[in-house]
C-alpha cells in the first residue's frame, strides 16, 4: 500500500466482521486520559495487535514490552497509519492513566499509534476473556497465562492471528504480516516471482530450500 | 453435487477411455468431477463456484437441531478422477500459468512423467450432512465432504495439482490461503504442505507424490516390491488437508480433507487370488471404506441453510460426512480405515453386539502400515489388547487420537440377517430423538456414530475372502541410532510449545528456522514427551518417514509399549504424563519438515516446530548454526526479564 492510500484510508470493517458484540465498546482511558470506545475507535477496520500488562509487572511484562518497542520501531512507517498497538493493563485499580504515561515515558514508548488502556475492571475482564479466552476455566481465570500472548487482529478482513511475544521478532513480524490486509492477485504474482529467485539460489547454495533469506 | 445425473448417462463412459486402471475409473464413473473437463478447471472458470452464497451469521446455539438415527446411508467418499493436467507440470514451478513458488521437485527425472495426475479444487460448496437439516456451506476439495479419494500405486507416481479456488474474500471463520500436506508421505517437501508455505487464492500448486517406499538410495528397485525403495517400508491409508498455519483447525472444519489410498501387490485394492496378495477385504466402497469420523455443531439459519459452527468440539457424531448414518453388511469380512479428523477430540471406538456385549475389531494397521500380526480387540479374551491405557479405560476400545488411522476388519459373518451392530464412542452426542430400533441393552443413542444392517450375502455379491493371514508383513530392522534428540510438549505461561533439551523456553512455530538438524540418510531416537504438569492429550506427528516405538513412560516410568502401540506409526498418542521413546530414520530427500501436536487448536497455537534434514555436512553446519536461533532470542528476553526484576 503506498504512503498517500494509507493516509487518507478510511477503516471499513469486514462485512463479516462481530463488531462490539464481540469485541464490546467499552470506553478505556489512554495514558493520555483520552476517552476511547474499544470498538469504534480502536478496533474498527484497523489492524492493530494488542496485549496485556500493568505496570509495576517484572516478570514477563517489560519483556514483552521491550519486543514491541524493537518491532514497532520496524514498522514506523505503518503505525499509526494502518496499524496499531494497543497494551492493556490487567491492573486497573492500580494503573491509572497517569500512572501508564509515566511507565509509557519511562521506557521511551509513548508512540504514536501505541496506546496503553486502562478502564473499568469488569470491561478489561470481559475483553481479556474475549481476545485470549480459550473457554478453559484453568486458563482463562489465570491472569498470567495471557501475559506473553500477542493478539493480532484485522477487522478490515475479519482475521486474527496471535504470536507469542518471547518467539523471535521475526517470526512475530511475519505473523503481523499474516494479517495484512489483502493483496491482488498481481501483487501476489510479483511476490511469488521474487521469492521464487530467493529460493532457487538457495536449493543452489544448500541442497534445499532453507528460507534463510529476508 | 448437482451435476451427477445429469452428466451420467449409461454408456457415455467408453472402455477405450478408461484404460489406464478400469478399477479406479469405475468408482469414478459414477463421480460428479469426473465430468467436468480440464480446460473447465481454470481459475477464471473456477470463480463460478464463488455463487454458492456465503453463511448467513448464526448465534451460536446451546445444541445442533435434533436429528433422526440412521436415516442416511454411509457411503465411502467418491474417489478423485485421474485426467491429464494443462498446462503440463514442470520441474521449476510455473509462474507464468499461476503456480505458486516453491523449490523444485527433487528427483524429477526419476519419478516424471507421472503415472497418476489429478486435478483437485479446493472450493466452496454445498453438502448436506443430514436429511433433517438444510444444505451446509463447506470448503471441500472439489467442493466434496469429505474430499474425493484419492487412488495411488506403489511404482507409479503421482502428481497432484491443488488449485485454490476459495473466494477472494469470505465471511466465513476459514482463512483463503491453503497448503496440502499429504499425511505421511515419502516425497519432497515442497509437496508436503509445509505449514509456512500457504499460497493463496488463484494460485495452485503441484505436489509430486512418487508413492515409493522409503529407502530409494539404499534399495532401488527389484527388491520384491512395486518399483522402488524397500517394500518393508509399505503404507496404504493416508489421508490429505490443509495445514495452514494457525488456521489448519478451521480450514479443516470446513472440509478441507481427505483419504489418499496406496495399493501395491500385497493390498492390491481386489479380492482376488493375485501373486503376493494377503486377500483382505479390498474393494473400494463395497468391502473396503474409509471411515472418518469428525464431530461438528451446526447452526440453522434463517435461509434454510445449516451452517457448520467453528468449533474445537461439536455435538454430533459425523461419518464421512453423514450424521448417525446406516451401512447394510453382507455376512462377510469388511475393511474400515479408521481416520480421525478431530479437529480436537479422540474417540474410544467399540463394536456394540445385539446382545450389548462388545464385539471383535480385528486391527491390521495402524497409521497405514500394517501390523505385522493382526491384533484383535475385544472386551473378553482379548481385553488387554485395547489402546486406551488412561482414564477414561473403555474395555474393547480403539483409542483414536487426531489424525491417527487405524484399519481394521469386523467379521459379520458370526451374525444373522436382521442382526444391527453398532459403532460406539464414548462422549455422549446431542441426538433429539429416539433410535428407529430398539437398541442393545446398555447402548445410548448418543454414543452411536454408525449403524450397521446385516443381511445375507447375495449371489452376485463378493464371496468372502479367507481368514486374515497370521502374517501381514515383515518390519525392516532399524540401523545403528546416530543420534539422540528429545522433544518436550509443554505449556508454558498458558502457551502450547515445543521444548528441546537445553531449551529454557521452548519453542514456537518458526516457519524461517529450523529447531533442529538432520544428516540426510542417518537414524535418530528421539524421546517424546508430555510429563510436565500437563493435563492434555497432544497426538504428536512427525512428517515424513515412520517410526517405532522402542520404549513407552508414564510419569517417566517405563511401561511395556501397548502391541497396538509396537507397530510402525507417524502419530503418537502422548496422554497427559506420558513419552515415548521411538526410532525413525530420514533418508532420500532433504528440506523442511514439522514435528506438531495433531490436536489442531494446539497446532495452529504454535505447538509446532520445524526440522530440516540436510542433504550433506556443510548444509548440516549451516543449519546447526541457525538452529539456536529461537533459543537465542528468546534467551535474549529471558535475560533482560531477570535484569528487570
Amino acid at each position: 500500500m503506498d504512503r498517500r492510500e494509507l493516509l487518507t484510508k478510511t477503516f471499513e470493517p469486514h462485512p463479516a466482521s462481530p463488531g462490539p458484540s464481540r469485541y464490546t465498546n467499552a470506553v478505556l482511558r489512554n495514558q493520555n486520559n483520552e476517552a476511547v470506545k474499544f470498538y469504534d475507535d480502536l478496533i474498527r477496520g484497523k489492524q492493530c495487535v494488542v496485549n496485556f500488562m500493568y505496570a509495576e509487572c517484572h516478570g514477563s511484562c517489560p519483556a514483552v514490552t521491550q519486543t514491541l518497542k524493537t518491532i514497532y520501531r520496524q514498522l514506523k512507517d505503518r503505525m499509526c497509519k494502518d496499524l496499531f498497538f494497543y497494551s492493556i493493563t490487567t491492573k486497573p485499580e492500580d494503573d491509572t492513566p497517569a500512572a501508564l504515561k509515566h511507565y509509557a515515558q519511562a521506557r521511551n514508548v509513548d508512540l504514536a499509534g501505541w496506546y496503553f488502556l486502562t478502564g473499568e475492571p469488569d470491561d478489561i475482564e470481559t475483553i481479556r476473556f474475549r481476545l485470549f479466552g480459550m473457554d478453559h476455566p484453568a486458563f482463562d481465570s489465570d491472569l498470567t497465562l495471557h501475559s506473553s500472548y500477542l493478539r493480532i487482529i484485522n477487522d478490515g478482513r475479519n482475521s486474527w492471528g496471535m504470536a507469542q511475544a518471547f518467539a523471535s521478532n521475526r517470526n512475530i513480524l511475519r505473523r503481523i504480516a499474516w494479517q495484512d490486509p489483502p493483496k491482488s492477485y498481481a501483487e501476489r504474482v510479483v511476490e511469488a516471482r521474487a521469492r521464487q529467485i530467493l529460493i532457487e539460489e538457495e536449493v543452489k547454495k544448500y541442497g534445499y530450500r532453507r528460507d534463510v533469506m529476508s | 453435487m448437482p451435476k451427477k445425473k445429469a452428466k451420467n448417462r449409461p454408456g457415455e463412459v467408453k472402455e477405450a477411455t478408461i484404460s489406464r486402471r478400469s478399477v479406479l475409473k469405475i468408482g469414478a464413473a459414477a463421480g460428479a468431477a469426473g465430468v467436468l473437463a480440464p480446460s473447465m478447471l481454470t481459475s477464471k472458470e473456477a470463480l463460478g463456484f464463488q455463487t454458492i452464497a456465503e453463511p448467513v451469521r448464526c448465534v451460536t446455539p446451546t445444541n445442533s437441531p435434533p436429528h433422526h438415527p440412521f436415516v442416511d446411508d454411509f457411503t465411502a467418499p467418491t474417489p478423485a478422477v485421474d485426467q491429464p493436467l494443462t498446462p503440463q507440470p514442470t520441474e521449476f514451478p510455473n509462474l507464468g500459468a499461476g503456480e505458486a513458488d516453491r523449490a523444485p521437485h527433487p528427483r524429477w527425472t526419476q519419478f516424471t512423467p507421472a503415472f497418476f495426475t489429478y486435478d483437485i479444487s479446493a472450493q466452496p460448496g454445498l453438502h448436506q450432512f443430514h436429511s433433517d437439516f438444510g444444505q451446509t456451506y463447506v470448503w471441500g476439495f472439489n467442493g466434496q465432504y469429505p474430499g474425493p479419494t484419492i487412488f495411488g500405486k506403489y511404482g507409479k507416481s503421482g502428481i497432484v495439482r491443488f488449485r485454490n479456488n476459495l473466494p477472494t474474500t469470505t465471511t466465513t471463520f476459514g482463512r483463503n490461503e491453503i497448503t496440502i500436506h499429504l499425511h505421511n508421505g515419502h516425497h519432497g517437501s515442497e509437496s508436503d504442505g509445509f505449514a509456512g508455505d500457504f499460497f493463496g487464492t488463484g494460485f495452485w500448486k503441484d505436489n509430486l507424490y512418487p508413492n515409493v517406499y522409503a529407502g530409494i538410495d539404499a534399495f532401488g528397485g527389484n527388491t520384491g516390491g512395486d518399483g522402488v525403495g524397500d517394500p518393508r517400508e509399505k503404507m496404504g491409508s493416508f489421508w490429505y488437508h490443509d495445514h495452514r498455519a494457525e488456521f489448519t483447525l478451521p480450514n479443516n472444519v470446513l472440509g478441507l480433507n481427505g483419504m489418499y489410498i496406496v495399493y501395491d501387490s500385497t493390498d492390491p485394492g481386489n479380492e482376488s487370488s493375485s501373486a503376493g496378495s494377503l486377500q483382505l477385504p479390498g474393494l473400494y466402497g463395497v468391502t473396503d471404506f474409509p471411515l472418518i469420523l469428525v464431530d461438528h455443531t451446526f447452526c440453522p439459519t434463517a435461509n434454510r441453510r445449516t451452517e457448520l459452527v467453528n468449533a474445537a468440539g461439536g455435538d454430533k457424531f459425523i461419518v464421512n460426512g453423514k450424521i448417525q448414518p446406516k451401512l447394510t453388511v453382507r455376512r462377510r469380512k469388511y475393511r474400515f480405515r479408521i481416520l480421525n479428523t478431530g479437529p480436537t477430540q479422540t474417540y474410544d471406538l467399540t463394536l456394540i453386539k445385539p446382545d450389548g456385549s462388545v464385539g471383535t475389531m480385528v486391527v491390521i494397521a495402524t497409521d497405514a502400515n500394517f501390523l505385522e500380526h493382526p491384533i484383535p480387540v475385544d472386551a473378553g479374551a482379548n481385553a488387554g489388547n485395547s489402546n486406551s491405557t488412561t482414564a477414561p479405560i473403555v474395555p474393547g476400545a480403539v483409542r483414536v487420537s487426531v489424525a491417527e488411522r487405524w484399519d481394521i476388519i469386523i467379521d459379520f459373518g458370526a451374525f444373522n440377517a436382521g442382526d444391527k451392530l453398532y459403532l460406539k464412542e464414548n462422549r455422549t452426542m446431542f441426538v433429539g430423538n429416539p433410535s428407529p430400533d430398539p437398541l442393545p441393552p446398555g447402548l445410548n443413542i448418543g454414543n452411536v456414530l454408525l449403524q450397521f444392517n446385516v443381511v445375507n450375502t447375495e449371489l452376485e455379491f463378493p464371496p468372502d475372502t479367507p481368514p486374515i493371514p497370521a502374517t501381514l508383513c515383515t518390519y525392516p530392522t532399524l540401523p545403528p541410532t546416530d543420534n539422540n534428540w528429545e522433544w518436550q510438549f509443554v505449556l508454558k505461561h498458558g502457551q502450547f510449545r515445543v521444548k528441546r533439551p537445553d531449551d529454557k523456553v521452548g519453542c514456537t512455530f518458526d516457519p524461517d528456522h529450523s529447531a533442529h538438524c538432520i544428516l540426510q540418510g542417518t537414524c535418530e531416537e528421539w524421546l517424546i514427551n508430555n510429563n510436565i504438569a500437563s493435563a492434555w492429550t497432544h497426538p504428536v506427528h512427525i512428517h515424513f518417514e515412520e517410526f517405532r516405538t522402542l520404549k513407552r513412560f508414564v510419569n517417566g516410568v517405563e511401561v511395556p509399549v501397548p502391541p497396538l502401540l509396537s507397530g510402525r506409526k507417524d502419530v503418537s498418542r502422548m496422554e497427559p504424563g506420558q513419552g515415548a521413546l521411538i526410532k525413525m530414520q530420514f533418508r532420500d530427500y532433504s528440506g523442511r519438515y514439522l514435528i506438531h501436536c495433531h490436536n489442531m487448536a494446539h497446532e495452529d497455537n504454535f505447538m509446532m516446530v520445524r526440522w530440516d534434514i540436510c542433504p550433506d555436512q556443510a548444509s548440516l553446519d549451516s543449519c546447526i548454526a541457525d538452529q539456536q536461533v529461537c533459543e537465542l532470542e528468546m534467551k535474549a528476553k529471558e535475560s533482560y526479564r531477570e535484569e528487570v526484576a
